[in-house]
């Protein structure tokens, strides 16, 4: 069985071409660029679809995130009173 | 029972008001730590208030007259407070300073480089 | 060995931190071996403590300690008016899911932080975190609760400023330091409606005159928040990524701790105080709420991410709200029939997955650390084909990745299969809302993974010390054993927890 598994994948062997591309990374058919940063598909660009069908929920979401320091101390008072009405309405 | 013994009750929640409004729509990184500050002011008082027995006197065995005294818990952790409220006050300012220097700015609209 | 002394654990669990935190910087004056020496020695006299006092509550039971006594095990009349702390297995469980991090951190932290000077104070601060966590944990008394409280936020808000060259790392910190300055004074507010009413600050006093008026509600809303806040619960979260981003990569962890343990707080006091004294399915049903908030909104957040520590702190944001959903299940069905049938179970799995997360989010972490370490950038958009250079690196992050994400043979999974299995019966919804928020986890793991490790090698890899592989490998060896003995862990960890708050089936 092995000997059989052996035989073909030599006949493979044998008439494999050695040309230049074969074997390179295919990135939307570009000649690939030597710098191997260019080659890795990563950051931002990874579930770039994913995030860019949910945008509309996204977004607001991040805008939220102000990054002030009221914002934060606003949530918290906000929060404070959702809780409290909350909790008094059902005990 | 009078309303001038809600008095200093009346005064904790002006003080609360008055810190809460002061950190949150004042931009001022100093001003919002006076803000805090009265919050704080605020919460001392509350406790002071609450430990308030009339008729009762101070927890201090030595020649004490033969009254009831009143618990001092709640002195105990106003003392705790101002000493914790001086720490974190101070901690605050000397970031404010850093912030001043690294940013040059202490309004906190420009302190936002971490944010989304 | 003394009987006393380990009735005496948990004075040690709170002394030896703080003893050694002001040693080290002493020490550090002879040398630096010496300071690390100390510090080593401190963290591990630490957790020989908490083994101690584990191996007693599992032995003799679960016991009172009170402050300033003749005799601190006896209880007396005015025993709950001084300082007391509680020993029992919720202390265990917290204590035990804090130590791991803390040794695993501290050893990380060798390494990480050699090429800094002044590692005296870092040291310092670190145990009095430590301290400040712990205190919290085992404190039965509300005063004390707030000093440890102020400690923990002090010190961490030290740590995360520590690279205080940077500007963003002071920002992080002043920031978590106004919001957690004001849940401190909160905290103070609701300690005086608790005195003005009762006139006693003891959780067994409290316990045992609570009834449910007015001003309790407003007490008990005041600790519920501060305390969710200190979690990092959406929408108070909003400090946790900053902070976490902005500390020293070997303390990221650490300050994930502390949310842990003010977690651990707030189960106690609504499990052990305030059950009594509320309808169970209000503060339920208002923790299931924030926890749904927080898985959803964490996670989301977590997607459009490029900085690999701010993607990983707002997963912890999502893990945490599994927890809060799991045990306000738990805490709904409370006093009904469905406790039995599934509630305790969602308790299980929420106590559960709070250690499982405390260990292996110190492992994300410190993995990223090093990742952040070998290649000098957090930026996913620059990071690439480490896998060649650091496998060791490789192997733990996917240990910590598939345990968080809740892949089948590890220990995330256990713990999440019991609360999927739990919650389904509560309400299918959630079971549905946690599935989808894992599934997505598992997604922005492997994006990291792919990011960070995979791709062709760009040679920007550096060596990683030994010290930072030897705590990442004390950790993954935590994970394995909780991954293959999860019925261990659960019956003689989590069930003596849930019995100490009083609510075994």
């Amino acid at each position: 069985m092995a000997l059989v598994a052996y035989l073909f994948y030599q006949m493979g062997e044998s008439s494999y071409k050695k040309t230049r591309l074969k074997g390179d990374p295919f990135i939307s058919g570009n000649r690939p660029s030597k710098d191997p940063r260019d080659i890795h598909v990563g950051g931002d660009n990874l579930y770039w679809g994913f995030t860019h069908a949910l945008r509309k929920y996204l977004d607001p979401l991040v805008e939220g995130h102000t990054g002030i320091v009221n914002d934060y101390v606003y949530w918290f008072v906000v929060t404070l009173a959702f809780v409290l009405v909350f909790l008094y309405l059902l005990i | 029972m009078n309303w001038f013994n809600f008095f200093p009750l009346i005064m904790v929640v002006t003080l609360v008001i008055m810190g809460l409004y002061v950190v949150l729509f004042k931009k001022n990184l100093i001003k919002m730590i006076m803000g805090i500050a009265i919050i704080q002011n605020g919460a001392n008082l509350f406790l002071v208030s609450l430990a308030y027995r009339e008729g009762y006197v101070a927890p201090i065995w030595t020649s004490a007259p033969a009254t009831d005294m009143v618990l001092p818990t709640p002195h105990a952790l106003t003392l705790t407070s101002i000493v914790i409220g001086v720490a974190t006050t101070a901690l605050m300012l000397s970031f404010v300073i850093m912030l001043k220097k690294h940013y040059g700015s202490i309004n906190s609209d420009d302190a936002r480089r971490c944010r989304e | 060995m003394n009987v006393d002394l380990l009735l005496q654990s948990p004075v040690f669990i709170l002394g030896i931190p703080l003893l050694f935190a002001f040693l080290t910087p002493l020490a550090d004056k002879v040398s630096k071996e010496l300071r690390n020496a100390v510090f080593i020695i401190g963290l591990l006299l630490t957790a020989l403590f908490v083994s101690l006092m584990a191996y007693e509550v599992y032995t003799i039971g679960s016991w009172t300690y009170v402050f300033g006594a003749e005799d601190p095990t006896a209880i007396t009349d005015v025993s709950f008016f001084r300082i007391t702390f509680l020993a029992d297995g919720f202390a265990v469980l917290a204590t035990l899911t804090i130590i791991i991090t803390a040794v695993g951190v501290g050893i990380y932290s060798f390494g990480n932080m050699k090429d800094f000077d002044d590692l005296g104070k870092f040291y310092t601060l670190f145990l009095l975190t430590l301290a400040g966590v712990m205190g919290m944990v085992l404190t039965s008394d509300l005063f004390n609760l707030f000093v440890w409280f102020e400690v923990t936020s002090i010190a961490s808000c030290g740590l995360i400023a520590y690279h205080n060259e940077r500007g963003e790392s002071v920002e992080a910190a002043l920031k978590y330091m106004i919001i957690s300055v004001i849940a401190g004074l909160l905290l103070l507010f609701s300690i005086g409606f608790f005195y003005g009413e009762y006139g006693v600050l003891n959780y067994f006093l409290i316990r045992d005159s609570m009834d449910g008026a007015f001003i309790d509600i407003l007490a008990i809303g005041l600790v519920m928040v501060i305390l969710s806040m200190k979690a990092s619960s959406v929408p108070m979260h909003m400090w946790a990524p900053d902070a976490y981003s902005e500390a020293p990569d070997s303390i990221t962890p650490f300050i994930a701790i502390t949310s842990l343990g003010s977690l651990f707080v707030l189960f106690r006091l609504i499990f052990f105080v305030f059950r009594g004294a509320v309808e169970p399915s209000s503060i339920g049903n208002l923790l299931i709420i924030l926890g749904v908030l927080s898985m959803f909104v964490g996670v989301s957040m977590a997607l459009k991410q490029s900085d690999v520590k701010r993607l990983i702190a707002y997963l912890s944001v999502s893990q945490i709200g599994y927890m809060m959903m799991a045990v306000g299940v738990g805490f709904a069905t409370l006093g009904t029939a469905d406790y039995g049938a599934f509630g305790v179970n969602a308790v299980e799995g929420g106590f559960f997955h709070m250690i499982n997360d405390g260990v292996y989010k110190a492992l994300l972490f410190l993995s990223v650390g090093g990742i952040i370490y070998a290649a000098d950038t957090r930026d996913l958009n620059r990071l690439g084909g480490l896998a060649h250079s650091m496998p060791f690196t490789t192997f733990f992050f996917i240990i910590g990745g598939l345990s968080i994400a809740g892949i089948p043979p590890l220990s995330g999974f256990s713990s999440k299969l019991l609360i999927y299995k739990s919650v389904y019966l509560y309400n299918p919804v959630l079971a549905i809302i946690a599935l989808v928020v894992s599934i997505v986890t598992l997604a922005l793991i492997g994006k990291i993974f792919f990011n960070a490790f995979l791709g062709p090698d760009q040679k920007i890899g550096m060596k990683i010390p030994r010290s930072m592989i030897l705590s990442m490998g004390v950790l993954t060896v935590i994970i394995v054993i909780f991954s293959l003995f999860p019925n261990y862990v659960v019956s003689e960890i989590i069930a003596p927890a849930i019995e100490a708050l009083g609510v075994a089936v």
